[in-house]
């Protein structure tokens, strides 16, 4: 330590240790934080339409449309005459999941179903970012933003979905968590085909 | 030397030797031993003092933003602190002994 | 000031500097070492990772550093952050993943090294991006388990943008390794 670059290099080698200290006590300290918050999820409607495959003009493939609603709530009371009313009487609530190493949430509803050969399929069908625990008040009635597709291009004979909401906690430092927030209360069925008129 | 026609003043070889002396010295920046100790103990105290001060106040705000800005201006401030030689850090010098005559020549 | 480190040099001799070569190399072996070993425990390539573009943000930006694991008795889900490497192109890509389908083999007659997990087919997304990577995959209808080199665990920031730097201009790298290499010379011990 008697010289200036002497001081720099010592000073800095324990600093940088330090540091590392300090990283790996905040992404441990993130492990501290358990919220599991629970919502509803609800899937109002879905139609299966005709159309054509994305890179084979000339295949066919059937596409699903599915509208749903999304409320996750941490204080829902899971009585069948809550669940009902779900929508009216919920305050959809995300944000526990924000500590001070939450960088955002990434929120996505995956749908769920093994066809009748085994293949088990999971497709995304929606997805949101979430960066402010302001914006973790989760409700909205949407329909998928992804192409909701099957791999044998028709719905016909496909078992019911389950749908479900999940997130995944992304933090500053550390690592990622995943978690589920609502799922559909029973699988729901794929309708008939329908021609667009 | 190149330097010394380099110069435009015409330094003479003495004034320049003493001069690059006086750089090093300033570039070395060197302390004395007891100097060196407060330096470490210096170091060692507020850096460590400075990393879990920041963990707690950050956590007890949950602001990772509290955190890293007042463990940065803790370090800055060491820097600033420990890395000049600051007269404090030179107060002690080493008192040489006398060299003894005529044995060494 | 430059004299004086050749001096140094000279005064310690040539079984000096073959020591601090040897040194030197040491400390890169044991790196290399680590590296390796790091991607024997989670089965994957590259067990470290540095993002390079922006189709993952605002999760992660240029220059963050990903850890990867590739477990083998584990199936990828949707939701997934991967690593994956399209055979042909020279840079993997860090993208999440949209659909999974298990059980199901494009090729026949292939024996998949673990039990599950490897009939499994992937689509992936950028989160930044409106649309799936299918046009990202050079002609291939869906990513396979082969293709991935890891799932994302773990995340610190803007740390690998030094390997970036140098990337971008290579005077760094050199004047950086041409800088190690003078200091381990001629420091002494």
């Amino acid at each position: 330590m008697h010289t200036i670059y002497a001081r720099i290099n010592n000073t800095s080698a324990f600093l940088s240790s330090c540091v590392t200290a300090l990283l790996v006590a905040i992404a441990l300290s993130s492990l501290a934080f358990t919220a599991d918050p629970k919502g509803q999820l609800a899937v109002a409607s879905i139609q299966v339409h005709p159309g054509n495959a994305r890179r084979y003009a000339n295949k066919k493939q059937e596409f699903a449309f599915v509208n749903f609603n999304v409320s996750a709530g941490t204080h829902l009371v899971m009585s069948a005459r809550a669940v009902s009313h779900v929508h009216a009487c919920s305050k959809p609530d995300l944000s526990p999941l924000f500590n001070w190493n939450t960088k955002q949430l990434f929120l996505y509803l995956s749908a769920e179903y093994t066809d009748k050969k085994g293949v088990a399929n999971e497709v995304v069908i929606w997805d949101r970012i979430v960066r402010r625990k302001e914006d973790a008040l989760i409700s909205t009635t949407g329909r998928n933003k992804y192409v909701f597709r099957e791999l044998s291009a028709s719905f016909r004979n496909i078992p019911p979905a389950n749908y479900s909401l999940k997130y995944n906690v992304m933090p500053y430092v550390g690592v990622l968590t995943y978690g589920e927030a609502a799922r559909t209360p029973q699988p729901v069925a794929f309708p008939e085909l329908q021609s667009l008129s | 030397m190149s330097v010394v026609e380099a110069c435009p003043h015409r330094l003479t070889q003495s004034q320049t030797l003493a001069m690059q002396a006086y750089l090093q010295q300033v570039f070395e920046g060197k302390i004395d031993f007891e100097g060196q100790k407060k330096v470490e103990t210096l170091v060692r105290t507020v850096i460590i003092a400075a990393t879990i001060g920041s963990f707690l106040l950050g956590f007890a705000l949950q602001s990772l933003r509290i955190t890293l800005g007042a463990f940065s201006i803790a370090c800055v401030v060491l820097y600033l602190i420990v890395i000049p030689p600051w007269p404090m850090y030179r107060r002690h010098p080493v008192q040489w002994l006398q060299a003894k005559q005529g044995k060494v020549q | 000031m430059f004299a004086d480190e050749l001096k140094t040099l000279r005064r310690l001799g040539f079984r000096h500097v073959l020591l601090q070569v040897l040194n030197f190399m040491s400390v890169l072996a044991s790196g290399f070492m680590m590296w390796k070993g790091l991607g024997l425990v989670t089965n994957t390539e590259s067990p470290i990772v540095v993002v390079l573009s922006g189709s993952m943000e605002p999760a992660f930006h240029r220059g963050d550093l990903l850890f990867l694991t590739n477990p083998l008795d584990q199936r990828y889900q949707a939701g997934d952050i991967t690593v994956y490497k399209i055979p042909g192109a020279d840079i993997p890509i860090v993208h999440r993943v949209l659909e999974t389908h298990d059980g199901v083999t494009i090729k026949k007659g292939r024996i998949a090294a673990s039990r599950i997990a490897h009939d499994q087919l992937l689509l992936t997304k950028g989160d930044n991006n409106y649309i799936d990577d299918l046009e990202l995959y050079q002609g291939l209808e869906w990513l396979e388990r082969q293709h991935i080199v890891g799932k994302v665990r773990g995340f610190l920031p803007y740390v690998g943008y030094v390997t970036i730097a140098m990337n971008d201009f290579p005077q760094l790298k050199y004047a950086l390794l041409g800088g190690l290499g003078l200091l381990a010379l001629v420091q002494r011990e």
